[in-house]
């Protein structure tokens, strides 16, 4: 088994193409430290995601009320 | 170039309306019936949309998925209740089994698919997304395409109230604004299994099964409304005929529905029928139609007591379960035995027999998790809708307690599979709602292995 820190992920050319483009304007130094970044932050949402409750408060009144009104309940 | 499959779901569409009394005006139906195998689709128990739709795309049961309606109560409560979520559908779904493959999907008005979890493809949740200001898709970004092409995208519209001019105008203007969504995501995302369900379906049965049904207690005949429902199929009718020169013919295509539908008789006070009977205790009067959780309802005194639908779910007030719970541990087999075999014999308003089906959820499921009822009632083989609400005279109501509405469910929806080499056309034999993930799994030969329990099969051998 590998100890290295890093490991390596496959996406399409046009897309690493695109991200290198956007990267130049930008303080990341490469296209790997960029998509390193952004998948941090759609991970740690999808996992915050999983702990919150589906509905808000307001939610629940919205649904509720529309339920009622179809006379579900 | 890869297997490409087109899910196209009708609410409560009934084998009576599609296969026979409409298809003769519905020529796109008509032309894809006659390529087709097709046939009745046996719905889950109970035969509602939540939780059909899921357990028709996990292939489990209702026990199983612990959903029994858009209401699941609250542990020990009586009358509170939960909404069911996506975060609530603890098996895999046929899209998440199929992206396990790399193939991609687009997900669109599935019950319960709010708040949209991370999918390999696009997903709109379905008909209990509190708003279109909530994040209502997957990615989120899809969002911003959906509003940019429609001004307003409605999950569902109110169909038990009189003004049904309005319900009509406005189930056709949610319905057309989804199928220009729905076109531009066949035309624009890289899709290999696209499921839309549409709701319309059932909410305009519901709204106008009375004008043209003369079997009908309460049929009118109405020079406007008599063909409402025809007319809302003609809609999906056209649309189906372009849909079908935008695919190619290599993509075959599902027609689905959850349940059937058929003609109200009317509505059972059930919890009226348990205070005559002794199991519930009130406190003093209440008015007529009153709701349950708005009744002073003596819970030291209650033994039994009921929620409506097209199903009523009857919960017995055991102790050490309910807050007030006063059916001991001990006698609640013969109790539950005794008050099914009372609730079977219910017979209708002029005293003729009724074929009830009672069930316990024990016996229909495997695995019974959440907070499922103690029984589960069909009067009169559906034909009569339960009413939660309570203080009639009379608890045979003629008409729903709730708001207007004329039809009910049945069990049996529809199914129409369209694809290249089919050996097998025509009328064909009934299939179970369990069958239709095996049989997607099948199409795409993506393997079970490791998907075990599961309750149906695929037919798709059956065919070529």
């Amino acid at each position: 088994m590998s100890t290295s820190k890093y490991t390596t992920v496959s996406i399409p050319r046009s897309l690493y193409n695109r991200i290198k483009r956007l990267v130049e304007e930008t303080g990341f130094k490469s296209v790997s430290d960029y998509v390193t970044y952004v998948l941090r932050e759609v991970v740690a949402m999808h996992e915050a995601e999983k702990y919150e409750e589906p509905f808000s408060e307001q939610d629940l009144e919205e649904i509720k009320k529309r339920l009622k009104a179809l006379g579900y309940i | 170039m890869g297997k490409r499959l087109f899910v196209l779901g009708l609410d409560a569409a009934p084998p009576s309306l599609l296969f026979d009394r409409f298809i003769d005006r519905l020529p796109n139906f008509r032309r894809l019936l006659e390529a087709s195998v097709y046939g009745r689709l046996r719905s889950c128990d109970p035969p509602i949309t939540v939780p059909a739709w899921m357990v028709m795309f996990t292939g489990r049961t209702p026990g199983e998925l612990g959903i029994y309606g858009f209401r699941n109560r609250v542990d020990g409560e009586y009358n509170e209740f939960k909404i069911p979520s996506s975060r609530d559908v603890g098996y895999l779904k046929v899209w998440e089994l199929l992206a396990r493959s790399g193939y991609k999907s687009v997900v669109v008005g599935v019950p319960p698919t709010y708040p949209p979890k991370p999918l390999n493809g696009w997903m709109i949740s379905g008909f209990l997304t509190p708003s279109i200001k909530s994040r209502f898709t997957y990615p989120p970004s899809l969002r911003d395409e959906v509003l940019s092409l429609v001004d307003n995208y409605v999950f569902d519209v109110v169909f038990r109230r009189e003004d049904r001019e309005a319900v009509y105008r406005e189930l056709i203007d949610m319905t057309i604004n989804r199928l220009k969504v729905i076109d531009y995501l066949v035309d624009t995302k890289p899709w290999d299994l696209f499921i839309y369900m549409e709701i319309g379906v059932d909410r305009v049965q519901h709204a106008f099964w009375k004008y043209f049904d003369e079997e009908h207690p309460r049929y009118t005949s109405h020079d406007l409304f008599g063909d409402a429902i025809l007319n809302y199929y003609r809609l999906m009718d056209e649309w189906l005929g372009r849909l079908l020169n935008r695919l190619n013919d290599d993509t075959a295509l599902l027609v689905v529905s959850d349940h059937g539908a058929k003609y109200m008789k009317g509505a059972f006070a059930i919890n009226d029928w348990l205070i005559e009977k002794g199991y519930l205790s009130l406190r003093g009067d209440v008015e007529p139609g009153t709701r349950i959780s708005e009744a002073d309802v003596d819970w030291r005194r209650t033994y039994v007591w009921g929620w409506g639908g097209y199903y009523s779910r009857v919960f017995l007030n055991l102790e050490g379960r309910e807050r007030m719970g006063i059916i001991g541990r001990e006698e609640y087999p013969d109790f539950l035995r005794d008050l099914a075999r009372e609730i079977t014999s219910i017979r209708g308003p002029n005293g003729e027999e009724w074929r009830n089906r009672v069930y316990v959820p024990g016996d229909l499921y495997s695995r019974v998790n959440g907070n499922p009822p103690d029984l589960m009632v069909y009067f009169d083989d559906l034909y009569w809708r339960a009413a939660g609400t309570l203080g009639y005279d009379n608890y045979y109501l003629p008409e729903n307690d709730t708001g207007p509405d004329d039809s009910v469910h049945d069990y049996h929806g529809i199914y129409i599979f369209k694809a290249g080499g089919l050996r097998v056309k025509g009328l064909y034999r009934d299939l179970s709602i369990y069958d239709v993930f095996p049989m997607i799994a099948d199409y795409y030969g993506v393997s079970l292995d490791g998907v075990g329990g599961l309750r149906g099969s695929s037919f798709l051998g059956e065919l070529t």
